[in-house]
């Protein structure tokens, strides 16, 4: 069930209208009685999305964990869900996978509604479960076997072995891996049916980084295979690094959406120029004089706020000509973490409460 | 139903089974030492009972002296039993453990005894002494017929020296009231069978639902082909398997260690399988609302513990106050011992059938429920 608030044409008072998508309700406005009727769309589907999500909800008493989210994720491109713990990424990304009830709302996986159809769509997806342990007195290739035997359509497991690059553990118990190959087994476990869409809930939290960085190689090396990923992650640096399309949420509503640039374009703040140990006096001057927004800071650094690339090779330029003398430069441009304290006013790695 | 899925998981089971060392005890290293260990207890064991069924075939005023001499005796309830009744059926219905019969002759014996030592030409054969008067016990109790077979045996005693003055007028021959020459331990064995699979049943089942849903495997399945009714199949299946283990390995180190003497029927194999079911359902049932795995053993505990010591699996439930025998005939794992008993010792059919009927019933509920509750979808 979706509520929307529309305006009485007559009156202009705000009405709640609830419904489903494709439902057709009469609306009678309370002040003026003027009498009407209103559709909820249903979205559009197209044969290049891979996951379609109208209008989802889920209610636990009083707590909204996700409120009338909706969202397409294409074919081939890999998707992250970002947002901090307790967010709802794990509630949403359940609820498309048939794990978890929904509240309302619709989801659609290949084109295929899963509300009484997900049997249909088992065959041609693979999930990584969140904090997924496998059987530990099975070794890595038992395991394979195992899960790969539960489909009718299976993947060549020793090809997967070796793409995962899990050869040489293939025969070593599961329980004697380390963090990060336990993950990447997991995420073996999820291709063994050779899917077109792979889920991934939070494939690298709890890793250390050279583990988190094998687990990013293997995702990358999925997309590179064609495969739709669906990544929930509350690690901005995954996000930023693996994501063609970036989904933020933020207690249960999605705050932002887009490409890395779009995003930092809509939503981000001017890159800075930062000239280090700039030995000349008047530098701040000079750049001021060529209409840069200059900022001195205590430790003999100047920051260059920029709008655009070309402006960079503009500023070099300057400091050639001016023979200005400084050890070296960066430019730092605005990140996914910058986004999110910007639109929610809390810290992406904080708690999502 | 696809047979490769439950022949794949089925598979998978037994795997991760025999290399578990702790699961491997629980099946095969904890019956042994439970035979061993209780069995030597129960071998020698000591207690204390009261009732004895007395039938005096001899009606005799010194007959009826003997018995008065028992009646006497603080600590012993004498029941009289009519001559025509069938001592072995009264105890067997009536739960009896002791009874003494006093042979037709008691008074005549003493008198033709009294005669022969005045008369010289007396006919009175010594060497068909001891004149025996007839115990019969049931060997599901080791201690009750130790104690008043020895008090028996003391009044003979007395009655002989104050009759003969030393010479043994009465003895006492020994039956039992099974048919067959059974001991303790063919008794015990029934009851740890029960207990045995009623263990493994719950905890199996709790520690695979709550362990299976912590580590995400449960929400794995739920995004599979395998059904969630393929699944608790071939699970049973393979907790079939483990209780026939258990149970032959408890049969077969019985036979070994202690000559068990057991009957085997169809419904010792109906009973292992509700056996089984039924457990197993509890543990479902149990396991559901266990949600965390480090608490499922105290749960299991919390339900199998006492329920092993109320349910009459290593003590005659008429050891206990009545209202716990009350309380345990509200308890699965009686009618599974009684129905063991009846089916692999008693050989009694109907009772077997009786006790079989309310496994039967048990199982229906608590498989019933226990599929039921068992989900995978969260809410």
């Amino acid at each position: 069930m979706v509520e929307k608030k529309i305006q009485c044409p007559s009156c202009n008072e705000i009405i709640t209208a609830a419904g489903n998508p494709g439902d057709i309700v009469s609306i009678i406005c309370p002040s003026c009685g003027t009498e009407g009727k209103f559709t909820f769309k249903k979205p559009e589907f197209s044969e290049e999305v891979a996951v379609e999500v109208a209008n989802l909800r889920k209610v636990y008493g009083d707590l909204v964990a996700v409120n009338d989210i909706s969202f397409s994720v294409k074919k081939g491109e890999v998707f992250a869900f970002l947002g901090p713990n307790g967010a709802g990424k794990t509630t949403t990304v359940e609820m498309i996978e048939s794990i978890r009830k929904k509240t309302a709302g619709e989801i659609k996986i290949l084109g295929i509604n899963i509300e009484n159809s997900f049997d249909l769509v088992k065959e041609k997806i693979g999930i990584l479960p969140q904090e997924f342990y496998s059987f530990e007195k099975l070794t890595v290739k038992e395991t394979l076997d195992y899960f790969s035997q539960l489909y009718k359509k299976r993947a060549d497991i020793d090809g997967i072995i070796e793409a995962m690059d899990l050869k040489s553990e293939e025969n070593k118990l599961y329980k004697d891996l380390s963090g990060g190959l336990k993950q990447r087994v997991g995420v073996a476990i999820s291709l063994v049916n050779d899917p077109e869409i792979v889920f991934l809930d939070e494939p690298s939290t709890g890793l250390d980084p050279k583990a988190r960085r094998e687990v990013w190689e293997v995702i990358e090396g999925l997309r590179n295979k064609g495969k739709t990923i669906f990544l929930t992650t509350h690690y901005m640096e995954e996000a930023e690094y693996l994501a063609d399309h970036i989904a933020i949420i933020h207690k249960g509503k999605i705050i932002a959406e887009g490409s890395l640039e779009e995003l930092i374009k809509k939503y981000g703040d001017q890159s800075v120029l930062r000239i280090k140990n700039c030995k000349t006096k008047n530098t701040s001057d000079i750049l001021k004089d060529y209409g840069f927004a200059v900022e001195r800071e205590g430790n003999g650094d100047i920051s260059v706020k920029i709008n655009y690339r070309e402006r960079v090779l503009e500023i070099l330029s300057i400091l050639k000509n001016e023979c200005i003398d400084y050890s070296t430069i960066d430019i730092r441009r605005s990140n996914l973490e910058e986004i999110f304290l910007k639109l929610t006013g809390a810290r992406l790695s904080g708690s999502g409460s | 139903m696809n047979l490769k899925f439950i022949k794949t998981d089925l598979v998978l089971g037994i795997k991760q089974w025999t290399r578990s060392p702790g699961t491997v005890f629980w099946t095969i290293l904890f019956p042994i030492l439970l035979i061993l260990i209780f069995g030597a207890i129960f071998s020698s064991g000591t207690d204390v009972e009261f009732d004895l069924v007395v039938q005096d075939l001899d009606e005799s005023t010194t007959s009826n002296e003997f018995v008065g001499i028992l009646d006497n005796i603080s600590g012993i309830n004498v029941i009289n039993l009519k001559a025509e009744k069938d001592v072995t059926k009264y105890m067997h219905d009536e739960g009896e453990k002791v009874a003494l019969v006093i042979p037709e002759g008691f008074e005549s014996i003493i008198f033709e005894y009294m005669q022969s030592q005045h008369d010289p030409n007396s006919t009175f054969d010594m060497d068909d002494l001891p004149f025996n008067l007839k115990i019969i016990v049931d060997p599901t109790d080791q201690t009750q017929p130790s104690i008043l077979r020895s008090i028996i045996i003391s009044v003979i005693q007395q009655f002989n020296i104050n009759i003969t003055g030393g010479q043994n007028l009465f003895g006492l021959s020994e039956e039992k009231s099974v048919g067959e020459d059974f001991e303790y331990i063919d008794f015990f064995v029934p009851g740890m069978i029960g207990f045995t699979i009623m263990t493994s049943m719950i905890y199996g089942s709790i520690e695979r639902n709550t362990k299976y849903r912590k580590n995400g495997i449960l929400r794995k399945l739920l995004t599979m082909p395998i059904t969630r009714s393929e699944w608790i199949l071939s699970k049973m299946l393979f907790m079939l398997f483990l209780s026939f283990i258990s149970t032959f390995v408890i049969i077969i180190v019985g036979i070994i260690a202690w000559g068990l003497n057991i009957h085997m029927s169809v419904f010792f194999f109906i009973l292992v399988i509700c056996t089984s079911f039924m457990f197993s359902g509890l543990g479902m049932i149990i396991g559901r609302f266990v949600k965390e795995e480090e608490t499922a053993d105290m749960a299991g505990g919390a339900i199998t513990f006492p329920m092993m010591f109320l349910s009459g699996t290593f003590f005659p439930l008429d050891q206990m106050p009545v209202f716990l025998q009350t309380i345990a005939r509200g308890l699965p794992l009686f009618y599974v011992n009684e129905g063991f008993r009846n089916a692999m010792i008693y050989s009694d059919f109907s009772q077997t059938v009786y006790y079989t009927g309310f496994v039967v019933a048990f199982t229906l509920v608590f498989f019933i429920i226990g599929v039921f509750v068992t989900k995978w979808k969260e809410d």
